[in-house]
C-alpha cells in the first residue's frame, strides 16, 4: 500500500496530459457573427482540467456588453485617476482606497446632475447595468443556440437582481441615488459598514441571516458535490450526464456514501438542483434583505427586540444611562 | 429496512478502521461502525448539554438560547459548570462527534472503494471550527475568547470581534475567505446550471451531452474547465474559502491588535513611493 | 507493508504535527498571549486584546513630567505681585513661580529650532517687561491657561480628578504634536482635481486620522466644530421619515475611528457593537467618551478656534483656521492621557480659581 500510492488514486489533477485535435465545438445555426476557430493550450490549466483555450463566441451581446463594461471602467478609473490629482505614483499607492462616491443628497432621484456630482456615478451605472444585462443576454441566446434549457441565464439573473437592488430599485425606494454603493475597493467595504450600523445591525436582519445560509450552504455543497464526485472518478463518476441519464456504479456508490454517512442521498441529477438553488437562493434572499432595510425597517436590532429573538445578557457592569437626557446636558 | 434496489451487493464486510467487525453494521439508511457509535456518544451527550444549559438560562427558544464560554479570568483552566464549564464540554462533544464523522466517513469511502475527498473536505471544516473555539483561543491565553454556541449570540460575538479590529473587512484574509465563498457561490451556480441545461433541454431536444456543455462555455467565456476539472475547482474553492476564514480569524488578536484599516499602513508607508 | 508499520507511520506524522504546533507556539511567544481584558458578560467578545509590546512601548512615551515641589501658598498675590495678572491672579507668589517655570518646561524648553521666537521664558514674554501684551504666544497662553482652568474644573465628569496641564498636550512642544486643521488628512487641491471630483464626500483615501480608513478624512469639522449629529443610528424598529444617510454614517464611523486609535481601545470598549446605540448594554466609559466629545466642541469653539486671530498666518491651516484638538491632542495612544498622572493634585494652581 504506502503512502504515495493512496495519494495517487485521489486524482486531484492530471497527471498525463492527452492531447488530441481540438474541439471546435457544436456546429450552431448560422448568423451575422460566427463563432471564432482560433483555440491554444495552456499546460497548467490542462493540470486541473482542460488543456484547450477557445474558440470563443463574440457575437452582437458580447460586443455590446464588453463595450459598454470598459466604458463603466474607464468612468470609474478616470475619476479615481482625478481623485488623486492625476498622480501615477498615488494612483497605484492609494487604488484600493480609492472610489467614485454617489450623487449628492441634494439631487434625490434627478438623473441629470452635474458630473462631478455624481453624474458620472449614474454614467457609470448606466453602462455597467447595460454591460450586464447584454451579457444575460449573451448566456441566453448561447443556450438556446446549442438547444441547451436556460437554467445559467436564470441562475445569473438571481444575481443580478441583488445588483439592481443595491444600485437601483432600493434608491428609487428611498428616493436618492445617494443610497446607492460607491464603486471601490475599500469605499465599499466602508459603505457595508455604515450600512449596517446605520440600520441597527445587519446580522439581526433574518433575510441577511438566510443569505449567508445559503452562501456557507453552497460553499458545503460543493464541497460535497465535488468531494464525492472526484472520490468516484476512478468509476467514471464525472461523467455525471450520461450517469444520469444511465446509473452507473459510481452513482450508485457515490448515492450509498451519503445514504450510509446522514441517512439521504440526492441522486445525479436532483444534486445539481440542490445546488443550483442554494447558489441562487443567495442572492435572492440577500437581495430582500437589503430591499427591506431603510424602507420597511429602520434598525433590525430593535426589530429583533420585538419580535422577541434577540437574546439578552447578565448585566455585569454599573448600568448607565444616555447623558444627552439628564438635566443640564450640553 | 431501507435498502436501495442495488444496495445489497454494496453491503460488505470490512474497511473499518477501528474495532473490527464489532461495529460493522447498519441501522437502517446508516452505517454505524465503531465511528458511529462514539459520533452519537459526543453527539448525544453535547445535545442533552445544551438543553440543561439552555434550562438553566431559563429559556428554550431556539433563537435566544446561548451556551457562553468561560469568563477570561479562567485563562486556559477548567471553568464550573454553570459559568462556561457547559461550553468547555460541549466544546469536546462537538469536535468528538466531528472528528468521529469524519473517521466514519473514511470507513464508508473504503467499503465503497472511493476516494478521501469528502472526509478530507470535512478536516478543514473541522479545522476551521477548532480554529475558532481551540487555536485562537489557546494563542490568546483564555478559552472565553471562543464563540457562544447560540444562533443570535454567536452574531453578536462575530460583531464584537469585528469591532475590535474596527473594521473587520479590511483584514486581507478575509477579503480572500470572502472572496473564495463568493466565487464557490459563483462557480456552484454554473456547474449546477450546466448539468441541468444539459439534461433539461429546451422543449422537444434530446439530452445534451458534455460537448454541448463544453462548447456552451467556450462560446459563453472561451474556455470550459472539463467535467472533472470543474468538480478540481469547485472543492479547492470551497476548501479555500474555509482555510481562509480560519486564517482571518486566528491572525485577528495572536498576531495583530490594531484596527485592519491601521495595518495596511505597510503599504502606503513602503518607501517606494516618495 | 504491515499493519505494524502503517500505525508507526501514522504516530510519526502525529508526533511530527504535535512538534510542528508547539515550534509555531514557541515562536510567537514574543506575541501571544496577549493581554486581554473582559468589560461586559462572558461570551459576546466585549473586551480589548492588546500587545503588550505595544502597551510597553505606549508606556515609555507617556510618562508625565517630573513635578516641582510645591510653593508656599500665602503670602501676597500674584496680582498684586506683578502687573497685568489676568488669569493666575489668585495664587501666591511662589505658586505662581511655580507655575511659570513649570510652563517653560512643558511648552517651550528648547524654543523652536531654526526659528527667532525665542526660548524658555522669552518664549512668551519680551524679557525688558515681562507685562508685554505683544508677543502672540503671551494671549495664546494667557487663553490657554484660561481653557485649562475650564476643563479642570467644569468638564470633571471627562477629566475627573485628574485633570490637565499644558503638559498633557504639550509634551514640551510649543504646539502639541496632535492637532487637526480643517480639511485635515484630504487636501483640497484633490478635492475637485480639474473638475472631476465633486461629490467625494471628503473620502476616498487612506485618511491620516481616521485609522487609514477610507472613510471622510475630517470628520472634526462637522461633527466637533459644528457640532452636528453623532447619534445616525435608526432610533426605532420602523422607520419614522427623518432619515441620515450612508454617507453621514461613515462621517461618524470615521471620528469613532478616530476616538479608538487615539485611545488605544477598540470599539468594544464604549458598545457592545450589536447595538451601537443603546445605552442599556454598554460599558460606563461610553459615558466618559460623551462628555469628552461635549468637552472638544467647548475648547475648541470657544478657546483654540477664535486664535486664528492672534496667531500669525504661518501657523494657520490652510483654510486659514487655527490648530484644533481632538481626542489624539490628550491621549496619544493611551485611554487615560499620561498613563493617568495626577495632573490636578500635582499643580492645583491650575484648578478652580480660589475666591
Amino acid at each position: 500500500m504506502g503512502l504515495l500510492t493512496t495519494v495517487d488514486y485521489q486524482n486531484i489533477f492530471t497527471r498525463v496530459q492527452v492531447r488530441g485535435p481540438d474541439d471546435l465545438g457544436i456546429p450552431i445555426a448560422k448568423g451575422i457573427y460566427e463563432r471564432g476557430t482560433k483555440t491554444s493550450h495552456n499546460y497548467w490549466f490542462g493540470k486541473l482540467g482542460d488543456a484547450q483555450v477557445g474558440p470563443v463566441y463574440l457575437g452582437v451581446y458580447g460586443l455590446l456588453s464588453i463595450a459598454c463594461g470598459i466604458i463603466a471602467f474607464e468612468i470609474i478609473g478616470l475619476n479615481m485617476w482625478a481623485s488623486v490629482n492625476w498622480d501615477p505614483v498615488q494612483f497605484v499607492r492609494q487604488l484600493f482606497w480609492l472610489g467614485l462616491e454617489p450623487p449628492l443628497a441634494k439631487h434625490g432621484l434627478n438623473p441629470f446632475i452635474p458630473l462631478n456630482e455624481g453624474g458620472w456615478f449614474l454614467m457609470t451605472g448606466f453602462f455597467f447595468t447595460a454591460s450586464v444585462l447584454f451579457w444575460w443576454a449573451r448566456t441566453y441566446t448561447r443556450a438556446r443556440a446549442l438547444g441547451m434549457g436556460t437554467h445559467v441565464p436564470w441562475a445569473f439573473a438571481a444575481a443580478i437582481w441583488l445588483m439592481l437592488v443595491l444600485g437601483f430599485i432600493r434608491p428609487i425606494a428611498m428616493g436618492c441615488w445617494c443610497e446607492a454603493v460607491p464603486y471601490g475597493i475599500f469605499p465599499h467595504l466602508d459603505w457595508v459598514q455604515a450600512f449596517s450600523i446605520r440600520y441597527g445591525n445587519l446580522h439581526y436582519n433574518p433575510f441577511h441571516a438566510f443569505s449567508i445560509v445559503f452562501l456557507y450552504g453552497s460553499v458545503l455543497l460543493f464541497a460535497m458535490h465535488a468531494g464525492t464526485i472526484l472520490a468516484v472518478t476512478r468509476y467514471g463518476g464525472e461523467r455525471e450526464i450520461e450517469q444520469i441519464v444511465d446509473r452507473g456504479t459510481a452513482s450508485e456508490r457515490a448515492a450509498l456514501f451519503w445514504r450510509w454517512t446522514m441517512g439521504f442521498n440526492a441522486s445525479m441529477e436532483s444534486i445539481h438542483r440542490w445546488a443550483w438553488w442554494f447558489a441562487v437562493l443567495t442572492p435572492i434572499t440577500g437581495g430582500i434583505g437589503i430591499l427591506l432595510t431603510g424602507t420597511v425597517v429602520d434598525n433590525w436590532f430593535l426589530w429583533a427586540q420585538h419580535y422577541g429573538f434577540a437574546p439578552s445578557y447578565p448585566a455585569v457592569n454599573p448600568p448607565v444611562v444616555d447623558p444627552s437626557l439628564l438635566p443640564g446636558a450640553r | 429496512m431501507a435498502m436501495l434496489s442495488f444496495e445489497r451487493k454494496y453491503r460488505v464486510r470490512g474497511g473499518t478502521l477501528l474495532g473490527g467487525d464489532l461495529f460493522d453494521f447498519w441501522v437502517g439508511p446508516f452505517y454505524v461502525g465503531m465511528f458511529g457509535v462514539t459520533a452519537a456518544f459526543f453527539s448525544i451527550l453535547g445535545t442533552v448539554l445544551i438543553f440543561y444549559s439552555a434550562s438553566m438560562q431559563g429559556t428554550f427558544n431556539p433563537w435566544t438560547i446561548s451556551i457562553a464560554p468561560p469568563d477570561l479570568k479562567y485563562g486556559l483552566g477548567l471553568a464550573p459548570l454553570a459559568e462556561g464549564g457547559l461550553w468547555q464540554i460541549i466544546t469536546i462533544c462537538a469536535i468528538g462527534a466531528f472528528v468521529s464523522w469524519m473517521l466514519r466517513e473514511v470507513e464508508i469511502c473504503r467499503k465503497l472503494g472511493m476516494g478521501y475527498h469528502v472526509p478530507f473536505a470535512f478536516g478543514v471544516a473541522i479545522f476551521a471550527y477548532v480554529t475558532l473555539v481551540v487555536i485562537r483561543p489557546v494563542l490568546l491565553g483564555a478559552w472565553g475568547h471562543g464563540f457562544p454556541y447560540g444562533i443570535f449570540s454567536h452574531l453578536d460575538w462575530v460583531s464584537n470581534v469585528g469591532y475590535q479590529y474596527l473594521n473587520f473587512m479590511y483584514n486581507p484574509a478575509h477579503m480572500i475567505a470572502v472572496t473564495f465563498f463568493f466565487t464557490t457561490t459563483l462557480a456552484l451556480s454554473l456547474h449546477g446550471g450546466l448539468v441541468l441545461s444539459a439534461v433539461n433541454p429546451k422543449k422537444g431536444e434530446a439530452v445534451k451531452t458534455p460537448e454541448h456543455e463544453n462548447a456552451y462555455f467556450r462560446d459563453f467565456i472561451g474556455y470550459s474547465v472539463g467535467t472533472i476539472g470543474i468538480h478540481r475547482l469547485g472543492l479547492f474553492l470551497a476548501l479555500s474559502a474555509g482555510f481562509w476564514s480560519a486564517v482571518c480569524i486566528v491572525i485577528s488578536g495572536p498576531f495583530w491588535t490594531q484596527g485592519w484599516p491601521r495595518w495596511w499602513s505597510w503599504w502606503l508607508d513602503l518607501p517606494i513611493w516618495s | 507493508m504491515s499493519m505494524h508499520t502503517i500505525l508507526s507511520k501514522r504516530s510519526g506524522l502525529v508526533a511530527g504535527l504535535a512538534v510542528g504546533f508547539g515550534l509555531l507556539l514557541a515562536g510567537c511567544q514574543q506575541n501571544p498571549p496577549e493581554a486581554t481584558q473582559q468589560n461586559g458578560y462572558r461570551g459576546v467578545a466585549l473586551e480589548q486584546v492588546q500587545s503588550p509590546k505595544r502597551l510597553a512601548a505606549l508606556a515609555e512615551v507617556n510618562q508625565a513630567s517630573e513635578v516641582i515641589p510645591p510653593g508656599d501658598r500665602t503670602g501676597p498675590r500674584a496680582a498684586q505681585a506683578y502687573q497685568n495678572v489676568k488669569v493666575l491672579g489668585d495664587l501666591s507668589e511662589t505658586e505662581f513661580t511655580r507655575i511659570m517655570v513649570a510652563m517653560t518646561s512643558w511648552v517651550a524648553p528648547g524654543g523652536v529650532s531654526g526659528s527667532d521666537e525665542g526660548q524658555g521664558c522669552s518664549y512668551c514674554h519680551n524679557l525688558n517687561n515681562m507685562a508685554d501684551e505683544s508677543k502672540y504666544q503671551y494671549k495664546t497662553a494667557r487663553r490657554m491657561l484660561q481653557m485649562t482652568r475650564e476643563i479642570n474644573s467644569n468638564w470633571t465628569n471627562h477629566v475627573g480628578a485628574t485633570g490637565v496641564t499644558c503638559y498633557t498636550c504639550h509634551r514640551g512642544n510649543p504646539i502639541p504634536t496632535q492637532t487637526w486643521f480643517t480639511g485635515a488628512g484630504h487636501p483640497k487641491n484633490l478635492a475637485d482635481a480639474g473638475g472631476w471630483i465633486g461629490a467625494n464626500n471628503g473620502q476616498n483615501l487612506a485618511g491620516k486620522f481616521v485609522g487609514r480608513a477610507s472613510l471622510p478624512a475630517d470628520p472634526f469639522t462637522p461633527l466637533i466644530q459644528f457640532a452636528e449629529t453623532i447619534r445616525v443610528t435608526g432610533q426605532t424598529a420602523l422607520p419614522t421619515g427623518k432619515h441620515e444617510q450612508i454617507a453621514v454614517a461613515e462621517r461618524t464611523n470615521a471620528l469613532m475611528n478616530h476616538m479608538s486609535e487615539s485611545l488605544g481601545v477598540n470599539c468594544t470598549f464604549c458598545h457592545n457593537s450589536r447595538a451601537f446605540g443603546e445605552w442599556k448594554d454598554a460599558p460606563p466609559q461610553r459615558v466618559n467618551a460623551y462628555h469628552g466629545i461635549r468637552m472638544l466642541r467647548d475648547v475648541n469653539a470657544n478657546y483654540l478656534a477664535p486664535l486664528n486671530t492672534t496667531y500669525p498666518a504661518t501657523k494657520l491651516g490652510p483654510e486659514g483656521d487655527a490648530a484644533k484638538a481632538f481626542c489624539a491632542t490628550c491621549h496619544q495612544g493611551v485611554q487615560k492621557p499620561l498613563n493617568g498622572a495626577p495632573m490636578l493634585s500635582d499643580y492645583p494652581e491650575l484648578g478652580k480659581p480660589r475666591p
